[in-house]
């Protein structure tokens, strides 16, 4: 492959970061940029050789000078919104959701075409199928429409993947990726609201029958195929104008990844109540006003009840067979990892 | 005769009682073999077949005619074997050759061999080994010559675990040796029938491209037996757990079993259970490859026995104690629910797969990866049984989508539907108005104060008045009246 010149946005993020080391370790030889919003924080180091540009791709023009600028061939598309707690469940935030990952995507395709950039991998989500929260989705696959999510996050992260899969032309190949939820290390979401769960005395309550497959993905695995998308529209281009799950491809029970993560931190809940679902979202939804009210965040609402108790897994049967991706780490040793990362993070080393 | 205590237990669990009469009374074999065509030697084939199967004599008997020989004599073929691999009065220097010349052996008219032991259950099937012999010879040559190889290989394998100083002084090993051993003795048998399966036109042929399916087939098998009889084995001096297992909770193996290690026993035993339950989506595989409903009901019984035991052997602190079993309705239900279609076998693995995820504790620490494993099955059921809607917005009745027609008709029952619970909802309410008019009428006749209520209520008193302030109150209108 001839040397590349890759960008990735929202590079200083959780994922984005990621991804760029996974990229600097498959291909050494490629220059990489990493574009985001905020400066590089005090005493953080990219990796040398890697240039960083700061950029605010709501602006049209911001968008088309970071592009101008650097000149990539090649474009991961990681930076994003995702709103955390009740806002998820809200239109609170809509505004701020939609022009980060509507008109944020919008602005770097643009620029991306006026200036000839090959290759667009766009870091979507399985929330474009799963968020529609009313429904089940055991073993999602691709040819499921899009177009019904129900949380703001899902709608605007669908609007972007229309706009990422209908620009793909010969000249700019551009695909999806679907990841399901990321833990890892840096996680700032998944890994943290479940350690809070111990203090608050929350790990006893199981919603609904506690069977509920749910995928979970390890961010290294997340990154890896987002090196093998990359490398696939710089080659064979099958995977072109194409979305993908990326997942571990090992769906557990929601309340299962608890119990491991707590187990983590060496937390067993002694004895276990189990809500019935309707009893929970109604506990949920007078929670919500609850939350309302005071303005203190509480975990369970409406909306996280029916997370917690939705099934919702994917089929990565084509991410394997086009991409060729296979797990690179497992549930275990992932959710090790983190925890143990989270927990020196906790205590300040 | 049956025992009290069966009664006792039958009365209680009336379900299993049911399964029981269900099977007895409807179960109709797909296939019944017809006596009176076969020869003498067959039919002490078949006298040797009730004798030395337990589990497995009723299913094979119900074969397809096509394979019912083959399958009675491959059975008793590898009957024979293990009964020789089995017995440790037979010394090496003689058994040895026995096992690796085993196939050969088949074809020779009229050998029987004697030297078993006097306890060997099996013993008489080798001394009259010849009526087996005499069939044998007279079966498809296709037929045979799969049953020569597969004897060959199992042969060589059992003679090379025999002959191996190191098993025979400290058991398994390795988790590699124990899939090999389980290999010898059930992958094989796995190999062999899926190939007389294929030959006979009962099986899709592809299912020998994938010979891991037959493989986890036998494995599943062996894999059960193999922790369900732990504590038997131990008694008679074998050990079949890996010594890479169980060295993680307990110095020693006996350890296991003694009384304050119930703990690492337990985790011990989910491990090699988790073992077994990783092969499990690759038996349903399996299954959905075959084609004639006899054959189906022969290989589906025992899976289904497998994860049911597999189910009942999981965090059962008993089987450290005692040889646990299905008990007979169980069984029956298992077998009628493994003799009908995939679909119901699937739903006795999902039941089963999740009764083990429900015992699933994070004490264990298998608990992540027992966990997973019930996943991969849940989700391979649903890849061969989708539940999920094509369309989450499409009517769907019964996991159909419905036509326009359907559609507008059940709109139209919903909407009948709906006008009915408004017109109850008129009723009862309209009759407790009436009721609630009636009562305050009533009320007023008895002489009740509205008025004075009212305006009470207009100036804003909510409260009920004690009884001090309540007469002044009264006197006031009573003055006004005056």
């Amino acid at each position: 492959m001839p040397a590349e010149h890759v960008l990735v946005t929202g590079g200083l993020g959780f994922v984005g970061s990621a991804i760029l080391h996974a990229l600097l370790n498959a291909h050494p030889s490629f220059k990489t940029t990493v574009l985001d919003i905020k400066p590089t924080p005090l005493g953080y180091k990219l990796p040398s050789g890697v240039n960083y540009i700061q950029a605010d791709l709501r602006s049209k023009s911001d968008a088309l000078r970071a592009i101008r600028g650097t000149k990539p061939t090649v474009i991961i598309h990681t930076a994003g919104y995702s709103p955390t707690g009740s806002a998820r469940y809200s239109q609170t935030e809509r505004a701020q959701v939609f022009s980060i990952n509507v008109k944020g995507t919008e602005n770097i395709l643009h620029a991306a075409r006026e200036e000839g950039v090959k290759a667009f991998v766009y870091t979507s989500t399985c929330c474009v199928i799963s968020d529609d929260l009313d429904h089940d989705f055991p073993n999602m696959k691709e040819t499921l429409p899009t177009g019904r999510a129900t949380t703001v996050y899902g709608q605007s992260k669908t609007i972007a993947e229309h706009l990422v899969l209908s620009v793909n032309y010969p000249e700019l190949a551009t695909c999806a990726l679907r990841p399901s939820v990321i833990f890892g290390p840096g996680d700032t979401q998944l890994i943290p609201t479940l350690h809070a769960c111990i203090e608050k005395g929350e790990t006893p309550f199981v919603v609904g029958d506690g069977f509920n497959l749910t995928d979970f993905t390890y961010v290294d695995n997340v990154s890896h195929a987002h090196v093998l998308a990359l490398e696939n529209l710089l080659g064979p281009k099958s995977a072109a104008g194409e979305a993908f799950f990326i997942t571990n491809g090992q769906p557990i029970p929601f309340r299962d990844f608890c119990l491991a993560v707590w187990t983590e931190f060496g937390h067993i809940p002694s004895y276990e109540i189990r809500i019935p679902k309707t009893l929970a979202w109604f506990a949920g939804s007078i929670l919500d006003w609850v939350t309302w009210m005071t303005g203190k965040e509480v975990t369970l609402s409406a909306g996280s009840v029916k997370d917690a108790y939705g099934v919702r897994y994917a089929s990565i049967e084509k991410a394997r067979k086009v991409l060729g991706y296979s797990p690179i780490v497992g549930l275990q040793e992932g959710i090790g990892i983190s925890c143990k990362d989270y927990y020196e993070r906790l205590n300040g080393k | 005769m049956p025992k009290v205590t069966d009664v006792l237990y039958y009365l209680v669990h009336v379900q299993e009682l049911r399964s029981i009469i269900q099977w007895k009374v409807w179960h109709n074999p797909v296939h019944e073999r017809d006596e009176s065509t076969e020869s003498k030697t067959l039919r002490r084939c078949f006298y040797f077949l009730d004798q030395t199967s337990r589990s497995f004599s009723a299913v094979i008997k119900e074969l397809n005619p096509e394979l019912l020989v083959p399958i009675c004599l491959f059975y008793l073929i590898l009957r024979g074997l293990d009964t020789i691999e089995d017995d440790m009065t037979i010394k090496l220097g003689e058994k040895e050759p026995l096992l690796r010349e085993f196939d050969n052996i088949l074809e020779k008219d009229g050998w029987t061999y004697n030297g078993n032991g006097p306890d060997e259950t099996d013993r008489q099937l080798l001394v009259e080994f010849d009526c087996v012999i005499t069939e044998f010879v007279k079966i498809k040559p296709a037929y045979r010559a799969i049953i020569k190889d597969i004897t060959k290989k199992m042969g060589d394998g059992m003679a090379d675990f025999a002959s191996n100083a190191e098993y025979n002084a400290n058991g398994v090993n390795k988790i590699s040796d124990y899939e090999l051993y389980c290999h010898y003795v059930a992958g094989l048998v796995g190999e062999g029938l899926t190939k007389l399966f294929v030959e006979a036109q009962l099986a899709n042929p592809a299912l020998l491209q994938r010979p891991h399916l037959h493989e986890s087939m036998g494995q599943l098998l062996q894999n059960v037996n193999i922790i369900r009889d732990v504590k038997e084995d131990f008694d008679d001096g074998r050990r079949f757990y890996p010594k890479e297992v169980w060295s993680k909770y307990a110095d020693s193996f006996e350890d296991l079993f003694k009384p304050g290690n119930e703990e690492a026993a337990l985790n011990c035993s989910s491990e090699m259970i988790l073992i077994a339950l990783r092969r499990a989506d690759e038996c349903l595989f399996y299954l959905a490859g075959l084609r004639d409903q006899s054959v189906f009901n022969f290989c589906a019984i025992p899976q289904s026995m497998a994860i049911a035991t597999l189910d009942l052997c999981f965090r059962n602190p008993d089987m450290w104690k005692r040889n646990v079993k299905l008990t007979k309705g169980h069984a029956c239900q298992l077998m009628l629910d493994s003799t009908q279609n995939l679909q119901l076998v699937c739903d006795v693995f999902r039941k089963h797969t999740r009764s083990i995820h429900q015992k699933n504790t994070p004490k264990d620490p298998n608990f992540i990866q027992i966990s997973i494993a019930c996943g991969k099955i849940e989700q391979f059921i649903e890849t061969i049984f989708p539940s999920q809607r094509p369309d989450p917005t499409l009517s769907v009745k019964d996991g159909r989508v419905l036509s326009p027609e359907e559609e507008a008709k059940a709109k139209k029952e919903a909407q009948e539907a709906k006008w009915d619970i408004i017109y109850m909802g008129a009723a009862v309410f309209g009759i407790l108005f009436f009721i609630s008019l009636f009562m305050i009428f009533i009320a007023y006749l008895a002489g009740a104060r509205f008025d004075v209520i009212y305006n009470q209520l207009r100036s804003g008193n909510l409260a009920r008045p004690s009884a001090g302030e309540a007469q002044p109150i009264l006197n006031n209108y009573e003055h006004q009246e005056l």
